[in-house]
C-alpha cells in the first residue's frame, strides 16, 4: 500500500481541481502573494543591514549611524511582523471560505442522492466525506501554495543576499545544502511510514477500547477479564513499540538537523578567515553569514512540511471528487410540473419494482419486490394495505414517495406520472408517518415544523390539540420548546408517534401514507392515537399499512399483499365474504380487538 | 497541581531511563553552549591573523603563516563541527530515553486503567458515557504522557541553556547581558498567554467539529423524513450555518496563530538588534570585541527555543493536571461488587431463590422491583413476561450478580449470593443479554468467548443448539468468517443466535435468556426450545419473554408488572386465570399465523 501511495505523488489535475475552489478568492489569493513575497524579502534583509552597520558605523566609531541603523531596521522588524500577520490571516480566510464552500456543496450533493445511495452507503463513510476528508484539504487551500512560495522566495533572496555579500564563501555555505534536503526528505519519508504504522495501532487500541467499555458486561459476565487483559496488554504493547519507532526518527533528525546547520558555521568561519586574510572579506560580513547560515534552512523544513501535507490532501481530495462525481440522485425531467393544488388521486398501474437497480427489466422471474402491482385511490378514499413481513408493503409508500424509481409501469398522481412532477412539489403534498418516528435534536416545536419558519406557533398549538399530543407537550418544561434529547429516547413510543401525527397535520397535505406502529402502547394512549388517526384521515386520500382492526375496517379498500402481489381486494365486507387469505387474517388477527374498538 | 503527584512512582520506577537522560540533556546543552565561545575566539584572532599575516606578506615567513592560519582556521572549524556532533549524540540519547520512558509509563498507565475498567460494576457504566471514558484512556493519558516526557526534557534543557549562556554572557559583560535579556521573559509570557488562547480557541472549534459530525450524521439518519417533507433545503441551510460557526472558530483560532507572528518576530529579533545597538557602543568603547557580539547574537539564538519551550511547558503541565485528575477519577472509583476473595465456591446446583427483593434504580429513582419472592428449584425452567419496563431485566441481572438487591436477599442453593465468589457464580452462569453484544471477531471466537479452551466439536454443537450452524455453514469462510466492520454483517436473528450459541457452549448449570429470541422467527424458536428441552431437569433456565410461544412449556411463568409479580403458575392455569397472560396468549397468536401464511 505504501509503495502505491508514494508513487501517485502529486497528481496535478487533482490538484488544479482543488486549487479551483480557490477561484472566487483570486484577488484576495495574488494580494496574499504579495504580501507573503515582501515579507520573505524583508526577513533576509536584516543580516545584511546588520552586516553595513558593523562594517560602517561600528568599526568606525559612527554612534549616530549605528542608532539610524537601529532604527532602521526596528521597523523592517515591525514591518516584517505585520506583513506576516496579514498574510497568515489572510491565507486561512480565503482557505476556510473555500473549506466552506466545498463543505455545504459536499453536503448538498450528498443529501440530493436517492435512497438507493443511502441504502448501499454506511452513514459513516459519508460523515468522513464531509467532516475530515474536507478538512485534510484545508492547509493546501489555505496556507498550503502561498507558503510555499514564500518559502521559495525566502531562499532565492537569502542566497540572493549571499551571493552579493561574497560568492566563494556563499558557495561554500550552501555546499551543505544537499546533505541538508537529503536528511529532511529521508526523515519525511521515514516518519511518514512509521506514523502510517502508528495511526494503525492508535485505531486498533480506539476499537479495542470501544468495543471492550461497551461489551463489558458480556467480558464480565463470562468471567473472560484475565484473557481480554492480555489481548490488551498485546495491542498496548504494539501501540507503545510503534511509537517508540518513531521517537527514534525524530531523536535522529534533530540533532542532524543541527549538525548539518552547524557544519555550515564551521565552513564560515573556516573559509571566511581565510578570504579575510586576501583581503576582500569584513567581520560584518562573517557576522551574516553566521545569520543566514541559520536562517536558510527554516525555509526548506517548511517546504518539506507542505509536501506532506499535499500528499495527504491529495488522498483526501480523491475520495472527495468521486463522491461528487457520482450523481445517483433522481432525475427531475427539464421543465416538471409544478403542483399548487392536488386532488389526491393515486394510481398504480401494474408496477414492478426491484431495489436492484441492474435488474433484467423483461425478467418477470427475477426477484422482485413488487410484481405487476395496480390499485386506484379515489381523492379522499382510504386504502389499507395489509400482509406478511416482506409482502412488499413498504415498498409501495417509498415508491409513491418517489424515494426510489420503479423499473415497469406507471404511479400516477391526479392522472400525472410523478416522474413528470417536480419533487419537492409532489411530496409536499403528501405526509408520511413512519413505524419508526424520527425525532431531531431540537425542540418539540422544531420538531413538528421541521424547522420550517412559516408554520406559526399557534398552528403548532392547534395541530397538537386536534392530535391530543398537547396534554403531554403541555406537562413538558418548556412545552413547545422543551428540546428532544438524543432523538426523542426520553419521550415514550406513543408520544413520539402523537408527535409524528402533529407533524403531518400542520403540513396539511392532501395525501397520508401512514405505516401503522406494530408494537403494543398502552391502552390509554392507544384511545388517543386513535382518536388521532381518525383526524388524520378526515379528508385526506390516505393509504396506510394496517396494523389496526379500526383503520382496516372502515378503510374504502383493503389491498391484501402476499410475496409482492396483490392477492384480495375490496373493502372489509367483501373481503369477510370470500373465504380467503383476509378473512383468515381477520379471524386470528383482529378478533380480540372488537371489544377494545 | 496535586492530581500529578501519583506520577512520581512512575518516575521512579523508570529511574534508570530518566536519570541518563536527563544527564545527557545537560550534556547536550553544554556542547551546544561552547559552540559560540569557539565562534568569538575565530572572529576575534581573524583580524589578528590578518594582520600579521599582512606584515609578513612578501617575506619567506609568508607561506609558513598561511599555513599555521590556515590550520588554526581548520581546527575552530573542526572543534566548532565537533561540538555540534557531540550534541547532537546526547540529544539523541536524551530522546532515546527520556521520551521512551514517557511511552513506557503511557503503557503502563494505559493497562491499569483498563485493569481497572475490567474490576468496575455495572453501576460505574451507567455514570460514565463510553465516548467518555475512551477519551480518558487515550487523549488524557497522551496529555499526562507529554508532562512525563517532553514537559520534563525540555524544562532541563532550558534550565541548563538558560543557565550557562547567561553565566558566560555575564562573564563577558553584566551590561549588555541585562539589555539582551529584556525580550526573553517577554517571550517566555507572550508563549504562554499565546499557548493558552489557543487551547481554549481549538477546544472551542473541536467541539464545532462534533457539532458538524452529529449533525451531519443526524440530517442522514433520518434522511427519509427530510426527504418525504421535502425539508433538504432548509436542513442543508442548518448545515451552512453549522458549516459557517466552524469557519468562524477556526478564523478566530487563526487570529490568535496570525497576531502571534509579529510578536515572535518583533521580540526575538529586537534581542539581536540590541546586541548590535548596545554590543555596538560598547565595542566603540573599546569594552568588548566584535567578536562577543557575534557570540551574543548565537547565544540569543540558542536561547529562543528554551525560552518559548518554559511558557509552552507551563499549560503542558495544566493541561496534564487536569487529565490526571480526570484518571484519577477512574484509579480511585471502587467496585461496588468486590471481587471474590475468601469467599465459598462450593459447585452450583442451579437453585434460585428471591427472597422479597427491592431494587430502585439510583438514577432514575425508579422502583424497578417490589418485593419479589420466587423459588426456582434446579433443574426446571422459570419464565418471566410482563409489558416494557415492568422489571424483568433487572430481576434477571441479579442473579450474575450484575445488580445487587437493596432490600431482601437472592439466594442460590439455599445461601445468599452475596457468600458466594463472583467469578465463581458467573462461570456456572450462560447469559444471553436482550441487547446482542458481539465482538469484530470470528463466529469461532465470538461463541468460544463463552468457554475459550473449547473444540471446534463444541462450537459446531452449540451452534448447532442455537440452529446457527446452517447458516454458518453457507458462509464463504465457515467459523471463520469475521463478524462486524471489517467482515460480514449478519442479521439480527444471526446474532442473536451467536450470542445463545456464546452462552450454551458453556454447559452451564443456570441459563439465563434476556429476551433472547426476539429476533429469530417462530419456526426458529421452535427449533432452539426444543434442543433446550433436551437438558430440562440438569439446567435451570431462565427465559424473560415477550412471546408465548416461548414460555408456554416453563414449569413456572410470573407475570411481572411495574416490579410486582401479578400472576404465576403455569400456562394451562394462567390461560384459565384470565388475565394479563391469557390476553398476552390470545393477541399473539395471530403474529403466528401471519408468518405461517408465508
Amino acid at each position: 500500500m505504501s509503495k502505491k501511495e508514494e508513487k501517485k505523488g502529486i497528481d496535478r489535475r487533482l490538484l488544479l481541481r482543488i486549487i479551483s475552489y480557490l477561484g472566487p478568492y483570486k484577488g484576495w489569493v495574488s494580494l496574499a502573494f504579495v504580501t507573503v513575497m515582501m515579507a520573505a524579502f524583508l526577513g533576509p534583509l536584516v543580516p545584511k543591514l546588520v552586516q553595513i552597520t558593523i562594517d560602517r558605523d561600528i568599526v568606525s566609531g559612527d554612534a549616530d549611524g549605528l542608532r539610524r541603523m537601529i532604527s532602521i531596521l526596528f521597523m523592517i522588524l515591525v514591518a516584517e511582523g505585520l506583513l506576516s500577520f496579514v498574510n497568515a490571516y489572510m491565507t486561512q480566510w480565503i482557505g476556510q471560505q473555500a473549506i466552506y464552500d466545498l463543505r455545504t456543496a459536499v453536503y448538498r450533493h450528498i443529501q440530493r442522492q436517492s435512497l438507493r445511495f443511502f441504502d448501499g452507503t454506511p452513514i459513516g463513510r459519508l460523515i468522513t466525506r464531509t467532516t475530515s476528508d474536507v478538512e485534510s484539504l484545508s492547509q493546501v487551500l489555505s496556507a498550503g501554495l502561498v507558503t510555499i512560495m514564500g518559502d521559495l522566495f525566502k531562499i532565492i533572496f537569502i542566497s540572493w543576499f549571499m551571493f552579493s555579500l561574497n560568492p566563494g564563501l556563499a558557495f561554500v555555505t550552501l555546499s551543505v545544502m544537499p546533505l541538508m534536503l537529503y536528511a529532511t526528505f529521508w526523515f519525511k519519508r521515514k516518519v511518514r511510514e512509521a506514523y502510517r504504522d502508528t495511526r494503525k495501532q492508535v485505531a486498533r487500541l480506539n476499537s479495542f477500547l470501544q468495543e471492550h467499555i461497551t461489551g463489558m458486561r458480556i467480558v464480565q459476565l463470562f468471567g473472560r477479564e484475565e484473557e481480554e487483559m492480555s489481548r490488551f496488554d498485546r495491542i498496548n504493547d504494539d501501540h507503545r513499540q510503534a511509537h517508540i519507532h518513531t521517537i527514534f526518527y525524530y531523536a535522529l533528525f534533530f540533532p542532524i538537523v543541527d549538525i548539518v546547520a552547524t557544519t555550515a558555521l564551521g565552513l564560515v568561519i573556516w573559509f571566511g578567515g581565510l578570504t579575510a586574510m586576501s583581503g576582500t572579506l569584513t567581520l560584518g560580513v562573517l557576522i551574516a553569514f553566521i545569520q543566514y547560515a541559520r536562517r536558510f534552512f527554516e525555509p526548506i523544513r517548511n517546504l518539506s512540511d507542505q509536501f506532506n501535507t499535499l500528499q495527504s490532501a491529495m488522498a483526501g481530495a480523491e475520495r472527495i471528487f468521486d463522491l461528487l462525481d457520482t450523481d445517483e440522485s433522481i432525475q427531475e425531467i427539464d421543465e416538471p410540473l409544478e403542483w399548487e393544488e392536488v386532488e389526491g388521486r393515486i394510481e398504480f398501474r401494474n408496477v414492478w419494482f426491484s431495489y436492484d437497480p441492474e435488474m433484467d427489466k423483461d425478467d418477470d422471474e427475477a426477484d422482485w419486490i413488487l410484481k405487476d402491482v395496480s390499485f386506484t385511490v379515489n381523492p379522499g378514499q382510504s386504502l389499507a394495505i395489509v400482509g406478511a413481513t416482506g409482502a412488499g408493503k413498504t415498498t409501495i409508500i417509498s415508491l409513491l414517495l418517489r424515494f426510489y424509481d420503479i423499473q415497469r409501469g406507471t404511479i400516477l398522481v391526479d392522472g400525472f406520472d410523478i416522474r413528470m412532477v417536480r419533487l419537492t412539489d409532489l411530496r409536499e403534498h403528501i405526509g408520511l408517518v413512519l413505524q419508526d418516528v424520527f425525532l431531531f435534536s431540537g425542540s418539540i416545536r422544531d420538531n413538528i415544523t421541521l424547522r420550517n419558519t412559516a408554520l406559526k406557533l399557534e398552528s403548532v398549538v392547534k395541530a397538537a390539540r386536534a392530535i391530543g399530543a398537547s396534554g403531554f407537550i403541555e406537562r413538558l418544561p418548556d412545552t413547545y420548546d422543551h428540546e428532544v434529547k438524543e432523538r426523542g429516547m426520553s419521550l415514550s413510543h406513543g408520544q413520539r408517534q402523537l408527535l409524528s401525527f402533529a407533524r403531518v397535520l400542520v403540513y396539511d397535505p392532501r395525501i397520508l401514507v401512514l405505516d401503522e406502529a406494530t408494537s403494543s402502547v398502552d391502552t390509554e394512549t392507544e384511545e388517543t392515537i386513535q382518536h388521532a388517526l381518525e383526524t388524520l384521515m378526515k379528508g385526506r386520500t390516505s393509504i396506510a399499512i394496517a396494523h389496526r382492526l379500526s383503520t382496516v375496517q372502515h378503510a374504502d379498500q383493503i389491498l391484501v399483499m402476499h410475496r409482492g402481489q396483490v392477492r384480495e381486494r375490496g373493502n372489509h365486507q367483501e373481503l369477510i365474504a370470500t373465504d380467503g387469505l383476509y378473512r383468515t387474517l381477520y379471524e386470528l388477527q383482529y378478533q380480540d380487538q372488537e371489544v377494545e374498538a | 497541581m496535586r492530581s500529578l503527584k501519583p506520577l512520581n512512582f512512575y518516575y521512579w520506577s523508570y529511574k534508570r531511563l530518566f536519570v541518563p537522560g536527563l544527564l545527557c540533556a545537560v550534556a547536550s546543552s553544554v556542547f551546544a553552549i561552547i559552540v559560540p565561545m569557539i565562534v568569538r575566539q575565530a572572529i576575534d584572532s581573524i583580524p589578528r591573523f590578518v594582520s600579521t599575516y599582512r606584515a609578513f606578506q612578501g617575506t619567506p615567513l609568508e607561506s609558513y603563516l598561511y599555513t599555521d592560519f590556515f590550520i588554526s582556521l581548520s581546527v575552530f572549524g573542526l572543534i566548532i563541527i565537533g561540538l555540534s556532533i557531540g550534541s547532537g549524540i546526547f540529544s539523541f540519547l536524551m530522546r532515546q530515553t527520556v521520551v521512551v520512558a514517557s511511552r513506557h509509563i503511557e503503557y503502563d498507565l494505559r493497562n491499569r486503567l483498563y485493569d481497572q475498567l475490567q474490576s468496575l460494576s455495572h453501576d460505574f457504566y451507567l455514570e460514565h458515557a463510553t465516548g467518555d471514558l475512551i477519551t480518558r484512556a487515550t487523549s488524557d493519558i497522551e496529555q499526562v504522557r507529554r508532562y512525563i516526557g517532553p514537559a520534563i526534557m525540555y524544562t532541563t534543557r532550558a534550565v541548563v541553556t538558560i543557565v550557562t549562556a547567561v553565566t558566560v554572557m555575564f562573564i563577558i559583560s553584566p551590561e549588555l547581558t541585562l539589555y539582551t535579556l529584556i525580550p526573553m521573559p517577554l517571550l517566555a509570557v507572550a508563549v504562554f498567554l499565546v499557548a493558552k488562547m489557543v487551547h481554549v480557541r481549538s477546544d472551542e472549534l473541536q467541539k464545532q467539529y462534533s457539532v458538524l459530525t452529529s449533525k451531519v450524521h443526524e440530517a442522514l439518519s433520518g434522511i427519509r423524513v427530510l426527504k418525504a417533507y421535502a425539508r433538504e433545503e432548509r436542513e442543508a441551510e442548518a448545515f451552512d450555518v453549522e458549516s459557517s460557526h466552524y469557519r468562524k472558530r477556526s478564523l478566530s483560532l487563526a487570529m490568535i496563530e496570525a497576531a502571534w507572528r509579529p510578536v515572535f518576530v518583533t521580540l526575538v529579533g529586537s534581542s539581536t538588534l540590541i546586541v548590535v545597538w548596545v554590543g555596538g557602543t560598547l565595542a566603540m568603547a573599546g569594552e568588548i570585541t566584535l567578536g562577543n557580539i557575534a557570540e551574543y547574537i548565537i547565544y540569543v539564538a540558542l536561547m529562543t527555543f528554551p525560552v518559548a519551550a518554559m511558557g509552552f511547558v507551563i499549560t503542558m503541565v495544566q493541561r496534564a493536571a487536569a487529565s490526571m485528575a480526570r484518571l484519577n477519577e477512574i484509579f480511585d472509583a471502587k467496585p461496588s461488587i468486590p471481587s471474590s476473595n475468601g469467599a465459598e465456591r462450593t459447585p452450583i446446583k442451579g437453585g434460585i431463590s428471591f427472597n422479597n427483593v427491592s431494587f430502585r434504580h439510583p438514577h432514575s429513582g425508579v422502583l424497578a422491583l417490589d418485593n419479589v419472592s420466587f423459588d426456582i428449584p434446579p433443574g426446571s425452567t422459570v419464565a418471566i413476561v410482563g409489558r416494557t419496563g415492568s422489571g424483568k431485566t433487572t430481576l434477571v441481572e441479579m442473579i450474575p450478580r450484575l445488580l445487587d438487591a437493596q432490600e431482601g436477599a437472592v439466594l442460590i442453593d439455599g445461601k445468599n449470593i452475596k457468600s458466594v465468589a463472583v467469578d465463581h457464580i458467573r462461570s456456572a452462569i450462560g447469559y444471553v443479554p436482550q441487547d446482542v453484544f458481539l465482538f469484530s471477531d470470528t463466529v469461532a471466537n465470538n461463541i468460544s468467548f463463552g468457554e475459550m479452551d473449547a473444540g471446534v466439536d463444541e462450537i459446531e454443537r452449540a451452534a448447532a443448539e442455537a440452529d446457527l450452524l446452517e447458516n454458518v455453514r453457507e458462509f464463504k469462510e465457515g467459523f471463520e468468517t469475521f463478524v462486524g466492520e471489517r467482515g460480514i454483517t449478519l442479521s439480527g436473528g444471526q446474532k442473536q443466535r451467536t450470542s445463545i450459541s456464546r452462552a450454551l457452549i458453556r454447559n452451564p448449570k443456570i441459563l439465563i435468556m434476556d429476551d433472547a429470541l426476539s429476533a429469530v422467527d417462530v419456526n426458529t424458536e421452535r427449533t432452539i426450545l426444543s434442543h433446550l428441552r433436551k437438558h430440562f431437569g440438569k439446567r435451570t433456565i431462565v427465559i424473560v419473554s415477550h412471546r408465548v410461544s416461548a414460555v408456554q412449556d416453563a414449569d413456572q411463568i410470573i407475570v411481572l408488572d411495574d416490579g410486582r409479580i401479578i400472576e404465576r403458575g403455569n400456562h394451562a392455569s394462567l390461560l384459565e386465570n384470565k388475565g394479563f397472560y391469557a390476553s398476552l396468549y390470545h393477541k399473539q397468536q395471530l403474529e403466528q399465523e401471519l408468518e405461517a401464511l408465508e
